[in-house]
């Protein structure tokens, strides 16, 4: 069964089309990433699916259940996380997770408040107030929130906007271990390098999806630019973004035809500047 | 209902961790009582002070409950709390009834402390059972407040637009409730929309309570009458609070 299945999705605001006919299947047990710019309809579409938004028209149904007619049923099987911190700022981070994961009755509930704390690395300051606290941290007691009972889905929109890149680092580490132990998460996300993280990722524009395709799968339909030095000369090539293509132009330069595929993982500009972080720590 | 005593315990920690908030909503009625007390002193010896004091009174803690309810209730649709709050699990007649049981602690101690500062500053005193039902009309005056606060949260998008709802519908009240004069002076207009405020029927069941020779049956259709407001404004305030854009 898949986690999400959405066919021809649409929410009017006024005058603005927010969803224009979404069609949308994510598997269960990956991550889902929802990769588009502010005002592309993300947030609408992630709200329909947790229920807290009517859509205009459209069939859509989250872990086999219709958001708006099985609110109840479906709300205990799904962590939602919204753009925006949604804190009690006045109350302590574990406060919060009390007062959050109260309502879902969940058992032995302080322990399950001790795990999540331990789990986004906020046991140190589970009793401040979250007034204090910083963007990042205010993010990883929402995360924490939504952890709680233990969904079968996750549904988080724009998790790590304005966290700074360790924290980042860590959150995605945080989402490969809950999708490695069979939670879903659909997660909106404006930031390229992100997307790429996902194990599938759709691209919305304008309230709709532009494609649906693993990371990999869409990067091939870019075109990668190659310049090769040859005895004093420069040639440039406009060559697909396979491994197969890049073998393919190289071929001609002398590469052994035997090798069919070659492909480049150069680091993100934010994991050389954390690389190089790192190392200043270490060295302090 | 232990997930209203939930949503009630958590506006209560809200409260106790916000202590400039709860300093000023305790401290402002008391401030403002002593200073209606310094303003009274300057009226002629036989002033008949008790059938203003009492009403302003009832009139402060009315006030103060609509507010805090509202921005308190405004902040929580801003911050995205009642949307998290709802994706939770949290049904609406839950928050409700949460708040208002939060709410009406904080209306009880705010009552009790005005009313004892009243009767202690301008030397009034009632029997114990006039005492009692002076506390009851205003109590139920603060829970209607309460409601009032809930209902009006829903007209703003944020903090700032519940002011205007301040001379709309709070100011009003105080001119044609009957506080400052008997409300048949009024012209017939002013007299039915006077009607149309809970502080109308607290101010009259007040009335009642400290003239000469109270009407049982005034003072008990006056809490009927508010009572029935208050259960208005809950069903208003429970159609108005929506889970689902």
């Amino acid at each position: 069964m898949n986690a999400v299945e959405v066919r021809g999705l649409t929410k009017r605001y006024g005058n603005v089309q927010a969803l224009q006919g979404i069609d949308l299947s994510v598997p269960e047990g990956m991550i889902f990433g929802l990769l588009g710019a502010n005002g592309a309809g993300k947030s609408t579409l992630i709200k329909a699916l947790v229920g807290a938004l009517k859509p205009n028209s459209g069939d859509w149904q989250v872990l086999g259940l219709n958001p708006l007619r099985d609110q109840a049923k479906l709300r205990a099987l799904i962590g939602y996380m919204p753009q925006g911190v949604a804190l009690y700022e006045d109350l302590s981070a574990r406060e919060n997770l009390r007062f959050f994961g109260s309502a879902h009755g969940v058992p032995e509930l302080e322990q399950r408040i001790g795990e999540a704390l331990e789990f986004t690395e906020l046991t140190n300051r589970a009793d401040h107030a979250v007034y204090g606290f910083s963007g990042g941290m205010k993010k990883r007691v929402s995360l924490a929130c939504a952890l709680l009972h233990k969904p079968r889905m996750l549904l988080l929109d724009e998790p790590t906007a304005a966290v700074d890149p360790h924290l980042k680092v860590r959150s995605w580490q945080l989402f490969r271990e809950l999708a490695n132990a069979g939670t879903t998460l659909f997660i909106s996300t404006h930031l390229m390098d992100e997307a790429l993280l996902c194990d599938r990722l759709a691209i919305q524009q304008a309230g709709q999806i532009l494609i649906v395709d693993t990371p990999q799968a869409i990067l091939e339909h870019g075109q990668t630019q190659l310049t090769i030095q040859q005895a004093g000369q420069t040639s440039t090539h406009q060559i697909a973004s396979t491994p197969s293509a890049l073998a393919e132009s190289l071929a001609g330069y002398g590469l052994n035809p035997a090798v069919q595929a070659i492909a480049l993982q150069p680091d993100s500009l934010e994991t050389i500047v954390l690389r190089m972080l790192q190392k200043s720590e270490v060295a302090q | 209902m232990s997930r209203v005593l939930i949503v009630a315990k958590r506006v209560l920690t809200q409260l106790r961790h916000d202590k400039r908030l709860l300093g000023l909503s305790v401290m402002a009625p008391l401030l403002i009582i002593y200073l209606l007390k310094i303003f009274f002193d300057t009226m002629p010896k036989g002033f008949n002070n008790a059938r203003y004091i009492m009403p302003i009174t009832a009139f402060m803690v009315h006030f103060l409950a609509f507010l805090l309810c509202a921005i308190v209730l405004v902040q929580e649709r801003t911050a995205g709390t009642l949307e998290r709050m709802f994706i939770n699990g949290f049904r609406r007649i839950e928050i409700i009834g949460g708040y208002v049981l939060g709410y009406i602690l904080l209306a009880t101690f705010q009552a009790i402390i005005a009313l004892a500062e009243a009767l202690w500053l301008f030397d009034l005193s009632y029997a114990w059972a006039d005492l009692a039902m002076l506390f009851g009309v205003i109590w139920l005056l603060a829970i209607t407040s309460v409601m009032l606060g809930m209902f009006i949260s829903t007209f703003a998008r944020h903090e700032g637009q519940v002011f205007p709802f301040i001379p709309l519908i709070i100011l009003p009240s105080v001119f044609l409730s009957g506080l400052l004069i008997n409300p048949e002076q009024l012209p017939t207009w002013a007299n039915w929309l006077g009607h149309a405020f809970p502080l109308f029927y607290a101010n009259d069941a007040i009335q009642e309570i400290i003239g000469k020779t109270p009407s049982a049956s005034v003072i008990w259709t006056n809490i009927v009458i508010l009572l029935g407001y208050g259960l208005f404004l809950l069903t208003l305030a429970s159609r108005t609070l929506k889970d689902v854009e």
